[in-house]
């Protein structure tokens, strides 16, 4: 799922070439549709949507509870073996617990794109999607206390199926004296924070959906969604009387459509060592109302992707060329996020933010000749105010911000600066509890470091405001 | 093993361990932890780890839930929750939170189950008083109920609910406990029994003419009691 509409042309063609990588890696993966709703889960329960969520896919306590538990809740005949000491050797649902999403949109951007190979063409404007993205699951129990949210997509853009999302998770839970719970288990994912319990955090954060077809952020740190299905971890937590969760994992290098072992011709970053994440919160539940604090991040130790860099010694236009050995980019994320949810009946209503802080040391960047400093950094801030009424008409306002240090080599515009804000209105209607159809505009109030002649061709930011139509239907 | 000789003696050397390695070391310790606390008493109930694992996380610990919607289990009648259950089961409760809910939770759960369930709830100590509100609004709706709850409304055919639930709205047999429940679930099941979509021919008779303001108060005083 890549992006590929690219930022206004700019005069050097390898400059071009690098942009083109950056977006398309970047922004691509920003577009990443979120979905982790799925009405797989519904049938295996028993239990109505709104049960494990406020409107789809943002969860309510209990929805949290339900992931942290694995996946495994279920309602329905078994198929069974058991030992002699009545321990589960099998527990197999009648009902598969598969189910499909589809996706399809139209997006309209304020103006045209210019054409990505006439310098004095555009790009024709109204873009639809049909689909826009198409996603099969198996989201449920697998066995006794082993769970799954897999899930395959595919996606219009690159025309391709492929791997997204995918969550294995084991769990269990002890009683503890006054009949509290201590839930704790095992996350085997491809995507950090997929795993966690919120929605303040990128994996399954606002905007749950977005086009394709228009530009996005175009920076990001590495805990944002950067490294989605580029990347598989383990991790292990504790959800302590409900409240209390506290979560510690590792990751490593999976990469999708590269054959193994990982050499200089691996897309992409490669981790240079096991990346280490970790991730704690406290959730309070009192009458309506749900409170979240929590802090999560992340460290990696990268391999730079060096395609496309002219100001490399020796230059690359094309490949990735660098060994995977030696000096490697340091990026150090770490996040706070707040969640507070209102429950009630016709009413619904949450705020989500997050503050992601990234440091970057970029020795083997300087040495390639791939950046111009050795410290940067990178900063992330969104927050979101969501409204439903009887869960079925609503919307969200979002505004975000991204800040970062000017480095003339590593930031590939024509600002060398990353500096993007701008908020997102969306409306939606659910005319029933699995379809949602929402109306999502996106204004920019700064684009890649300016708000006017961003690209020194006279684009400005609010050229790349969007607006984008979504029908989405689980079934 | 790194080492450092310029450095005292006691720092000289460390072990080149990686910081992740530690962690999830910590991390392991402190998973085995709580799992030894919990086998030092004794293995698990099976009744107690569904209800602590599964319906607490609506119902709260041991069935004081602090959702408004959701009902209180701690205390209530056990014949009633052992039909209430059944009902969810097959079905013939047909409230919408029920539907959405219960029908899915209760599907798979066998007779013994149900019974015992019943019997850790109905057992369990119910809720204290709740401190009621001293606004004027609200002791006027406790008023209200109080005087609905313990006379019924004659000229408009409403019995006295005490008759059947109990002088402290204690619950009777399959009449159900009502003291410290939530009004928010109380005033939703009295509106469900009148619409009949909870379909309990008795209290349809009685919710037929009550206004919804009088649900309110009788929720809001029955919510008041110990």
């Amino acid at each position: 799922m890549t992006a590929t509409r690219l930022l206004p042309t700019v005069h050097a063609p390898r400059l071009i070439a690098r942009v083109m990588a950056i977006f398309t890696a970047l922004v691509g993966l920003l577009h990443t549709g979120v979905a982790g709703a799925v009405p797989s889960f519904a049938r295996q329960t028993g239990m109505a949507c709104a049960s494990c969520h406020t409107v789809f896919p943002e969860l309510t306590h209990f929805g949290r509870m339900f992931k942290a538990g694995g996946y495994v809740i279920d309602n329905l005949k078994q198929v069974k073996d058991v030992s002699l000491e009545r321990r589960e050797n099998l527990s197999l649902s009648d009902l598969p617990p598969l189910s499909l999403m589809i996706q399809v949109s139209d997006t309209q951007l304020a103006k045209p794109l210019p054409d990505t190979a006439k310098a004095a063409g555009s790009a024709q404007n109204g873009t639809v999607a049909f689909p826009q993205q198409v996603s099969i699951f198996y989201a449920g129990k697998i066995a006794p206390h082993v769970g799954a949210f897999l899930q395959l997509t595919y996606a219009n853009d690159s025309g391709t199926i492929g791997i997204d999302n995918v969550d294995l998770r084991y769990a269990d839970m002890r009683v503890l004296p006054n009949d509290q719970s201590l839930v704790y288990g095992v996350s085997l994912n491809n995507n950090p924070t997929v795993q966690d319990l919120w929605n303040s955090t990128p994996a399954f954060g606002f905007p749950f959906v977005s086009s394709n077809s228009a530009l996005g952020i175009p920076y990001a740190t590495q805990i944002d969604g950067s490294r989605g299905q580029d990347v598989a971890g383990i991790s292990a937590y504790v959800f302590w009387k409900e409240s209390v969760y506290a979560e510690l994992g590792v990751y490593r290098s999976a990469k999708q459509g590269t054959a193994g072992p990982l050499d200089s011709t691996s897309a992409g970053g490669v981790l240079a060592t096991p990346a280490p994440y970790w991730r704690v919160a406290y959730e309070t539940n009192q009458g309506p109302h749900s409170l979240m604090l929590g802090t999560y991040g992340m460290s990696f130790q990268l391999y730079p992707d060096l395609a496309g860099c002219p100001s490399c010694n020796p230059p690359t236009t094309t490949g990735y060329g660098n060994l995977l050995g030696g000096p490697s980019d340091r990026f150090r994320d770490v996040a706070f996020d707040l969640q507070y949810q209102f429950l009630s009946e016709p009413h619904t209503a949450s705020v989500m933010a997050t503050h992601i802080h990234e440091t970057q040391t970029l020795n083997a960047s300087v040495l390639a000749g791939a950046a111009q400093r050795l410290d940067n950094t990178l900063t992330t801030s969104r927050v979101t105010a969501t409204y439903y009424y009887k869960r079925q008409m609503g919307g969200s306002l979002n505004a975000f911000s991204t800040t970062g240090t000017q480095d003339d080599l590593y930031i590939a515009t024509t600002t060398h600066a990353p500096d993007t804000r701008g908020v997102t209105a969306e409306l939606s209607y659910l005319p029933w509890l699995n379809t949602k159809i929402s109306l999502q505009y996106t204004a920019y109030t700064k684009y890649a470091g300016l708000k006017q002649n961003y690209d020194g061709l006279g684009r400005n930011a609010s050229d790349n405001n969007s607006l984008y139509v979504v029908a989405w239907l689980a079934y | 093993m790194t080492c450092d000789l310029k450095l005292p003696i006691n720092a000289r050397c460390r072990a080149s361990i990686p910081r992740w390695r530690v962690s999830a070391l910590l991390l392991t310790t402190v998973l085995l932890l709580p799992a030894t606390h919990a086998w030092s008493d004794g293995a698990p109930n099976a009744v107690q780890h569904l209800a602590v694992g599964v319906c607490a996380t609506c119902h709260g610990a041991r069935g004081i839930s602090n959702l408004p919607k959701i009902p209180v289990l701690a205390g209530q009648s056990e014949a009633y929750l052992t039909a209430q259950l059944h009902a969810f089961k097959t079905q013939t409760r047909g409230d919408a939170d029920a539907i959405g809910y219960m029908w899915g939770m209760a599907a798979d759960l066998t007779d013994e189950q149900i019974l015992n369930l019943s019997h850790y709830y109905a057992t369990a100590a119910a809720p204290a008083q709740t401190h009621a509100s001293s606004r004027q609004t609200v002791m006027a709706q406790i008023t209200l109920g109080h005087d609905i709850y313990a006379q019924g409304i004659v000229e408009r055919g409403v019995p006295a609910c005490r008759a059947c639930h109990g002088p402290e709205a204690h619950g009777l047999g399959d009449f159900p406990r009502l003291a410290g429940q939530h009004a928010a679930y109380i005033t939703k099941q009295l509106l469900a029994f009148q619409n009949t979509t909870r379909d309990v021919a008795v209290m349809h008779a009685v919710t037929t003419t009550l206004q919804r303001a009088e649900m309110t108060a009788v929720a809001t005083y029955l919510q008041s009691l110990p």
